[in-house]
Formats: structure tokens, C-alpha cells, sequence
């Protein structure tokens, strides 16, 4: 399986999920803690209004699906694996993804995957995570490092901080790396994932080689990765930038369901999905200084930009359609 | 050899006793002197030197004391933990009283100097880093008085630090305190049954044990290296989190109210804080303790949620809590 370029079947992606009885024991622990929640509801209304009574349902209620300790950014793992299953639908029946190349990633120790960014919505970041989680023989977990944008969004951020999102910025990615975690970062940020889409599949300027000098500076390897299928799930043909700058949103798009349809319109369309992984591109040799050359930086910014373009150009010579790949 | 003196102010607030106390334990009664309004307890032995820092004359008054006790140390701990009505009077005694504090210490010949500061001088702000370092620029709402003050006094310590290089002055930034004997501001929202939420927001909060604010003192006084420091716990907690641990109710309030209704309850002097406050609880103000760490040497024994758990032990003794859950 190693270094093939294929298309990984779909067995080995049942075969390399979670092991069974693991899971097994989240789905009935978080089962256990609903039930109690709601058996302590009924207590409560049986009893008159009762505060206290009520406040330990409401109590029992958050702790069937969150952790009580949570890691320094908010990550909560009981959270997330109490989501995922919607997320794994979107992955398995909705997109249909096929992740090439996973192996790539390193099993352990600090790395850096750097993706190209599309789709409106930061969907592909978690489709990213799932592949690397599922696929990925050692079953890494992948920080993603969220532009502002979203990670600073009402409602959003809290969200996106318990699933494992982190704000992206310098000092946040260097913490996650020296710390040896598997680090996912957009550098084309706002440029790329509210690109109209006469302009998909075309990646955007690098932003200014931040990500570089990240890497550069902890001695992780880039791995470049590039995503197909994610441009065309919300199909931004027009904008009204005007409506969404005073809700405090950058880009507020038109595609062809939404604001037609209203809330339907959020659906994302069902394409077919590819995510392929490349050869990891040591870092270590050049050294932490490296990150203060900035010709260096800009030169391997461009090496990584060109790299994931020419795999998604690949791919997209490959894909006969749009819907079924 | 003369006995060089510890002199500790603000031994009426909970965390100078706290500093007076432990200092007792480790070193003769007589090395110590309190400087307070109030009395420390007889029990400890420790001698007593009235004074009012804010009076006008203040400064003189200190000159002397420190003089005649020989002090070679000072712990200035006489800061409010809560907003206070008449901000006049915290004026007076948290920025000039910072001002006259370090102008005797320097006249006096004083060695070294430790400040109490508060994390929230940071000011909690929407795009605030997820960890605030000492180097970062000191923002909070010009509006709050209670958190204006504290910065000033920061902004007399800097400015002493650079005209008297010889006398080393140490800031301890402390995050929000939650512990047995603490009451403020902060903990007062949990004194009630049903609380407040902003919606869609559910900030990472730092809670620290008062054991550890004490140590974070012990290795600041025996170290002095000056400048300032983080004195954080080991882990943040979200809000919502903590409310459910303790067993409240939270009601999601939209932002845009929740200002105009803290603004009310406090003029109506219901309120624990003005309206501006309510930042507090919608943005992040963690701080990093990596500092503290490598140069004082200091680690929180206790994590954000140690330190709510004692505090609600501390409130409600008989209250059943929930078990601490094995990490997943």
C-alpha cells in the first residue's frame, strides 16, 4: 500500500477506523449519559420546579457529550467524537471521499500539512482531519489552524475550538508543533476559500510564506496536500459582500441554491471528493535561521504552491465528472 | 549583622494575609512588618505599622517606616479585587499609592519590590492571542476605573524600574482568583443559582488557587529578577464548562443586552461590575506561564478546575459535586 499513488479501495477505510470495541464503548458511554440526563429531567419535572434537580439534569445533559478537562486551546476529544458521526456521513456517503497518498504523513512527530483552501465553508479542513484520522495507519488526529474569519465568528468559534480547531497565527502553530502534533494549515486563507468560481482550482497567492517560516522554524516537514471536489459544493457565481460586511462576515456569496432556497441553500452540493497526500518536504536541514531568509521562504513557499497545483491539476485531468469522479 | 525586614502591604486583603501567613512560617516574626490600616492577628507576631496610603502625606509616613525597620523588602499588595463605587478612593490608593509606595521604597534604600497585578490589565479583547505573553501591549477598556488603576500603577512601576535600576520591581500578573476565602467580582457570578451566558460565545477562563498566587509570591520575594510575570493555573476552563460543573443554570443573554443590563443592575447597585466588564466573559484574557516558569522557577500545583471545585467546596460545603472523571 505504501507509496502507491492509487486510489485506496474501500475496505481498508472500514478496516483502519477506530477499533471496534472503542467505539463501541463512546457510543454507549454517551448513550449512558443522555439517559441519565433524561432521567434526572423527569425527576426534576416530578418533583415541582425544582432548581437544583434541574440544574444537575441540565449538568448531566452537557457532560453526556463534553469532557470536563479540556487542552489549552478548548479542544475537547469527547466532543468531537460525539460529532463525528455526521461528519463521517458527509465523508463516506455524501462526498464520497478517496484519500490517496495518507501514508505520507509522518506516524509521528510534529509535521505540517498545507492544503489548498475552497468552498465557501471550511469544509474541507474536516474532511482533511477525517482522512488522517481514519486512513492514516497511526490514526492521527490533525490540528487545523482556522483563519480569523471563522475561528472569531460567534457561535462558530466555540465550536470550532472543541472539535480541535486552533486560530491560526504564528505563535498558536509553533506551540502545536513543538509540542510533535500533526498541524493542517490553508495558507491561501480568504483569498482561497471565497474564490468566485470562474477562479476554482486556481490557488491564490501563498500568503507571505508564514507557514514556511512555521515549519522552518520547528525543524516539521510540509506535507502538500490537495483537494478536489471542494470547490464546487457551493458554487459561489456572484457576490453580496455589501449585506455580509456589516454582520461582520468578509464575503457573503450567491450560489445557485443560496439565498434562493433560504437555510436548504447551506446544504452542500453531493460532488465527488479527492484528497491526495504528497512526499513530505524535510524542513530540518535548512535549519531554524531559514526563517529569516526570506528568499529561502518565498522559495519554498512557491516549491509547495506549485506542487499542490500540479497535483490538483492531475487529479482534475483524471475526474471525468464533477458528481461521480 | 542588622535584621533585614520584609515589609507586607495590604494584609486585610485575602491574598496579603495569605502572603503575611506563609512568610511567618518560614521566617522569624520579627523580619516581618505589616503596613495596613488594619491589624494583622496577634497570633503571628508580626509587628504592625499603621498607615493610610491614601493620605496626603503618605509617602513621607512610609519613608520613615521603611527606614526605621530597616526594610529590604517590599510586598505591595493593597489593590482592590472588585470594582468599587468610589473609584475616587481606589484612585488613590491603587495608582498613587503604588506612586508613593515605590518613591519612599526608592528613597529608603529598599531592595527589592513585588507588585500584585491582575491578568485582566491585558483587557480581554476579541482578537486577543490565545496566550498572552508579558511583552504583549497592555489594552483594557479606557472606561473601567477598576482595571485603569491597576495599569497605572504597572505604568509607575515600569518607569521607577527604569530611574532605579537597583532596585528590582516584579510584577505578578494573577489571574482571576477562585479558592477558599475568595470573594469578588468574578466569584459572585457563581453565588447565584441561575447565570449568565453570552450567546455564542463560551470563552476559555483561567481560575487560579489561591495556594498557588501565594507561591508564585514566595518564589518572587527569595528571586526578585524584576519586570513581569504571568502567575497562571495549569489549564483553562470554558465557561460553560465551569457553570455546569457547578451546577448552574445558564440563561444565553445576546451581547448587545447583556451591556445595557449590567450597566443597569450595577447603577441600580445590584450589580457585581459595570456593563463594560461583560468583555471579561466574551473574549479571551489567558496569559502564558512560560515565563514564570523558567525564571522564577514557578509552576501551578493547581489547574483552572481545582481551583473552581475548592471554591465551591469553600461556598457550599455540603453540597455534593460532581466526581472528578477519569481523563479520557
Amino acid at each position: 500500500m505504501r507509496g502507491s499513488a492509487k486510489v485506496v479501495p474501500l475496505e481498508p477505510r472500514g478496516r483502519r477506523r477506530a477499533p471496534a470495541g472503542e467505539a463501541e464503548a463512546h457510543v454507549r458511554e454517551t448513550r449512558d449519559g443522555f439517559l441519565v440526563a433524561l432521567a434526572r429531567v423527569v425527576e426534576a419535572g416530578g418533583a415541582g420546579l425544582d432548581w437544583a434537580r434541574l440544574a444537575e439534569a441540565w449538568s448531566a445533559f452537557y457532560f453526556a457529550w463534553h469532557s470536563e478537562e479540556v487542552d489549552e486551546f478548548g479542544y475537547d476529544p469527547k466532543f468531537l467524537r460525539t460529532i463525528l458521526p455526521f461528519f463521517e456521513f458527509l465523508y463516506t456517503m455524501w462526498w464520497r471521499v478517496e484519500a490517496s497518498g495518507v501514508d505520507h504523513v509522518p506516524d509521528q512527530g510534529s509535521a505540517l500539512l498545507v492544503a489548498n483552501h475552497s468552498g465557501v465553508l471550511p469544509w474541507d479542513g474536516v474532511m482533511i482531519n477525517l482522512a488522517v484520522r481514519h486512513e492514516h495507519p497511526a490514526r492521527r488526529e490533525c490540528r487545523m489552524l482556522a483563519l480569523d474569519m471563522f475561528a472569531l465568528l460567534p457561535f462558530l468559534a466555540p465550536l470550532l475550538a472543541q472539535s480541535g480547531a486552533v486560530r491560526a497565527n504564528q505563535e498558536n502553530g509553533e506551540r502545536l508543533l513543538r509540542k510533535g502534533e500533526l498541524v493542517g494549515v490553508f495558507p491561501e486563507g480568504v483569498k482561497g476559500v471565497g474564490k468566485p468560481f470562474k477562479d476554482r482550482y486556481r490557488l491564490a497567492r501563498f500568503g507571505r510564506g508564514g507557514f514556511v517560516r512555521l515549519a522552518l522554524r520547528t525543524g516539521s516537514p510540509i506535507v502538500p496536500c490537495a483537494v478536489v471536489g471542494a470547490e464546487e459544493i457551493h458554487p459561489k457565481v456572484a457576490s453580496m459582500d455589501w449585506l455580509g460586511r456589516p454582520l461582520g462576515l468578509p464575503y457573503l456569496p450567491i450560489t445557485p441554491t443560496f439565498p434562493l432556497l433560504g437555510p436548504l441553500g447551506v446544504i452542500p452540493l453531493p460532488t465527488k471528493w479527492s484528497i491526495d497526500f504528497a512526499d513530505p518536504i524535510p524542513m530540518a536541514a535548512y535549519g531554524p535561521e531559514g526563517a529569516e531568509d526570506p528568499i529561502l521562504v518565498n522559495r519554498l513557499s512557491e516549491q509547495v504552491r506549485s506542487t499542490i497545483q500540479h497535483m490538483v491539476d492531475s487529479r482534475l485531468a483524471r475526474r471525468r465528472s464533477v458528481w461521480f469522479g | 549583622m542588622t535584621l533585614r525586614r520584609t515589609a507586607v502591604t495590604g494584609i486585610a486583603s485575602l491574598l496579603g494575609s495569605r502572603v503575611l501567613r506563609r512568610l511567618a512560617e518560614v521566617r522569624p516574626p520579627e523580619s516581618l512588618v505589616a503596613i495596613d490600616i488594619a491589624a494583622p492577628p496577634d497570633a503571628l507576631g508580626v509587628r504592625h505599622r499603621a498607615l493610610d496610603f491614601t493620605e496626603p502625606a503618605s509617602d513621607q509616613r512610609l519613608l520613615e517606616i521603611l527606614r526605621e525597620e530597616e526594610v529590604e523588602t517590599v510586598v505591595h499588595a493593597a489593590f482592590f479585587t472588585s470594582p468599587r463605587r468610589d473609584s475616587g478612593y481606589a484612585h488613590e490608593l491603587e495608582s498613587i499609592g503604588t506612586l508613593n509606595l515605590l518613591a519612599a521604597a526608592a528613597a529608603a534604600g529598599v531592595e527589592r519590590v513585588i507588585v500584585r497585578s491582575f491578568t485582566a490589565v491585558y483587557g480581554a479583547r476579541g482578537h486577543n492571542p490565545n496566550f498572552l505573553t508579558e511583552d504583549h501591549a497592555l489594552q483594557p477598556e479606557p472606561r473601567l476605573a477598576w482595571v485603569r488603576d491597576k495599569l497605572e500603577a504597572e505604568q509607575h512601576a515600569v518607569s521607577f524600574a527604569r530611574r532605579y535600576p537597583g532596585m528590582p520591581i516584579t510584577v505578578l500578573r494573577f489571574a482571576p482568583l477562585f479558592g477558599p476565602g475568595v470573594h469578588t467580582f468574578y466569584t459572585r457570578i457563581f453565588d447565584h443559582r441561575v447565570v449568565p451566558l453570552l450567546m455564542g460565545y463560551d470563552p476559555l477562563v483561567q481560575l487560579l488557587h489561591p495556594d498557588d498566587a501565594v507561591e508564585a509570591f514566595v518564589a518572587a520575594i527569595e528571586q526578585a529578577p524584576g519586570g513581569a510575570f504571568n502567575v497562571v493555573p495549569t489549564r483553562p476552563i470554558p465557561l460553560l464548562t465551569a457553570y455546569h460543573l457547578a451546577a448552574k443554570i445558564p440563561v444565553f443573554v445576546p451581547h448587545p443586552v447583556a451591556y445595557a443590563a449590567a450597566d443597569l443592575m450595577w447603577a441600580a447597585g445590584l450589580g457585581a461590575a459595570p456593563g463594560a466588564f461583560v468583555d471579561y466573559v466574551r473574549y479571551l484574557f489567558v496569559a502564558d506561564g512560560e515565563k514564570a516558569r523558567r525564571r522564577l522557577g514557578f509552576v501551578a500545583r493547581h489547574s483552572s478546575r481545582d481551583a473552581l471545585t475548592a471554591y465551591l467546596r469553600y461556598r457550599h460545603p455540603h453540597a455534593a459535586l460532581r466526581p472528578v472523571e477519569a481523563a479520557s
